[in-house]
């Protein structure tokens, strides 16, 4: 099982949260945790996602970066066994 | 805001609408859209009243498909939209753009369970490239504007706009607030055609495998000319098909699960695989692990995130195929493996001889492509008639043959077939049914009745879920569990009950006056095809089996 921390800065849209939670489960990435600033009026929100997976990170990478509200993706982190 | 501005929601929807160029809707009204259907009465925007809301998602594919432009369907809150979602799913899984407009209850109401209330903006995060809900006037023209943009730009897909009523009754502003504006923040890697270039003037046995991305991007001109300059070899899946010119002799057809034995073969042998427009789906690959195993593969694509997904990639080449493909073109010296190629088509070309009396299905696919008129748009719907369709039938560009590939969704050829008949009314459009698919839209028969569409429906009628069948025949003993269809309806009564002219022929003696009665005609045609109940579609490989295990017969 792979470790994998990433921020995501995206527009600070009401759905965002969902739709990267939405993405994360169908590609095959467990949430281990999550620290989320949205919704703060400043309209960029950050999301710290902590995941594991047996896949490789840039699968959700790319499929995170292709939702239309992402600025930027960026991987702090990453474990593999 | 000028003082002709629309003044509500509703009439602003048909403003843009019109000028993103929408000519055509299909949509079905009800509660919660009411304010745009009343505005809708005074517009020029021509609406097409399906009869259920998948027949006018399928319409919008359709003519999205067929036309190039963006299809737009409507519906109304609740069991409406809900009721597009099948249509939606198929869309993003073609890559189709589609805007889907629904009704909304109003914005005080919601998340109140209100009567027609479902938080169809929850339910579309899984089947739409991306989705909008209004809940303030001030924003509605710059998310419309955007629903357009998002659906065109990159890899197209569908996007959906959810509108309460309140913001469709609202006064629409005189200055709107900016939304802001939207930013390709992935940036394209530069191109890799150094890398490929030296992959494609080493390979001697390389291959074109070729996707629906190309007509997508709009390059069927520019991969003929490379196909030409390179003589590669090519293949096509079931969504690139009309993409390469289909009497190249270098051509050799469709690939995967039911492709032909001289593709399959060749694509296992390659050294080189070059990808245009394609994502290696299952139903191409069979087996991952040993498809094309000895192959480097050159992946050209609009979309990042199908890099390395299901296959590595030697080099990748993203972003627009048009500018893209004329940069990797070279001449090659691959003349032993053209003719390899070539003889192994020649080998195992379609026979269509046939014993006996009964028709045979890919025999008149294939006089009927041969006779059809040129540009005749084909749609089918899913199961054996749809292989049948894709083997035997030849077309000249992938907006000819419109087919729910990704999907494989039952009741897609009727209502995509309107959806293109209304997009080009001047070519001849043919959906190629089953008589399980054709069921499941045959509502829209009435839409066919009320717009006098020409559409002629070819419904090869086995009297099973043939394809269905044709696996519990081959994979689970014969145990032949809910496939039968022997109590179908009398097709040609129920034809006739649309004002549809219907003819019914059982023999192959009558294939071809038959054949020739529908293209003469001027209006919508229905031809049943009685076949027998147990053909299968052949070749076919296995499910999670190398391709160049094919089964030929039983
Ligand atoms: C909406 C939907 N439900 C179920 C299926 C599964 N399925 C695939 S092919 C098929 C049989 C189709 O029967 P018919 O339209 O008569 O075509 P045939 O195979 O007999 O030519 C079925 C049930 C599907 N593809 N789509
Ligand atoms: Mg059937």
């Amino acid at each position: 099982m792979n470790h994998y921390q990433l921020t995501i800065k995206a527009d600070d849209k009401q759905v965002v949260l969902e739709r990267i939670l939405q993405v994360t489960r169908y590609r095959g990435f467990l949430i281990s945790g999550i620290e989320a600033k949205v919704n703060t009026g400043t309209n960029i929100g950050t999301i710290v996602l902590f995941v594991r997976s047996e896949r490789s990170i840039t699968l959700l990478v790319d499929q995170i970066n292709k939702l239309i509200d992402i600025k930027e993706v960026h991987v702090d982190k990453s474990e593999t066994a | 805001m000028a003082s002709d501005k629309p003044q509500t929601g509703g009439s602003l929807l048909f403003n843009v609408l019109q000028q993103h160029g929408v000519q055509h809707v299909f949509g079905y009204p009800g509660g919660a859209i009411m304010p745009i259907y009343d505005a809708l009465y005074d517009s020029d925007v021509n609406h097409y009243l399906c009869r259920h809301e998948q027949g006018a998602a399928f319409s919008a594919v359709g003519y999205a498909r067929a036309s190039g432009d963006v299809g737009v369907c409507l519906a109304t809150s609740g069991p409406g939209a809900t009721n597009l979602i099948t249509g939606l799913a198929d869309a993003l899984a073609d890559s189709i753009p589609v805007v889907a407009i629904t009704g909304q209850v109003p914005t005080s109401a919601m998340g109140s369970d209100a009567f027609q209330e479902i938080d169809i903006f929850g339910l579309s995060l899984a089947c739409t490239k991306h989705s909008f809900q209004v809940t303030d006037i001030n924003d509605l023209e710059k998310v419309l504007h955007k629903a357009f943009a998002i659906a065109l730009e990159g890899r197209q897909g569908p996007v959906l706009v959810d509108i309460p009523k309140d913001i469709q009754l609202a006064q629409v502003p005189t200055d709107s607030e900016h939304f802001s504006p939207l930013k390709n923040k992935v940036k394209l890697p530069p191109a890799d055609v150094v890398a490929a270039k030296a992959l494609l003037t080493a390979a001697k046995q390389p291959i074109l495998y070729v996707g629906g991305g190309v007509g997508m991007a709009n390059a069927v001109d520019e991969l003929r000319e490379f196909a030409r300059a390179t003589g590669l070899p090519s293949v096509s899946t079931l969504k690139g098909l009309g993409a390469l010119d289909p009497n190249c002799d270098n051509y050799l057809g469709m690939l995967g699960m039911h492709g032909t034995k001289a593709s399959n073969l060749a694509v296992q042998e390659c050294d080189l695989l070059v990808v245009v427009g394609a994502r290696f789906d299952d139903r191409v690959t069979g087996k991952l692990d040993e498809f094309a195993p000895n192959a480097k593969v050159i992946h050209f694509d609009i979309d990042t995130a199908e890099i390395n997904k299901r296959r590595n990639a030697d080099a990748a080449i993203l972003g627009d195929l048009k500018i893209n493909l004329p940069d990797l073109a070279a001449e090659l010296t691959i003349g032993d493996w053209q003719a390899k190629c070539q003889q192994m088509k020649a080998d195992c070309a379609w026979d269509y001889n046939h014993p006996g009396d009964t028709i045979f299905a890919p025999a008149v696919l294939n006089e009927i492509s041969n006779k059809m008129p040129e540009n005749t748009c084909v749609t089918t719907d899913v199961g054996q008639h749809q292989m049948w369709a894709a083997q035997h039938m030849a077309f000249n560009d992938p907006s000819n043959f419109l087919t729910s590939g990704g999907m494989g969704t039952m009741g897609f050829g009727l209502p995509a077939a309107i959806g293109a008949q209304i997009s080009r009314p001047h070519d001849c459009v043919i959906a190629v049914t089953g008589d399980g698919s054709f069921m499941m839209n045959v509502q829209e028969l009435s839409t066919i009745k009320r717009f006098q569409v020409p559409v002629k429906i070819v419904l090869i009628d086995n009297a099973k879920l043939g394809m269905v069948r044709q696996w519990q025949d081959l994979f689970f003993d014969g145990r032949l569990s809910e496939t039968d269809l022997s109590d179908n309806p009398d097709f040609i009564m129920l034809a006739t009950a649309f004002d549809i002219k219907a003819k019914q022929i059982t023999k192959k003696s009558e294939v071809t006056a038959a054949i020739e009665e529908m293209l003469d005609h001027n209006g919508p045609y229905l031809l049943q095809l009685k076949i027998d109940a147990l053909d299968n579609v052949w070749p076919l490989v296995p499910p999670n089996t190398a391709n160049d295990k094919m089964m030929e017969s039983t």
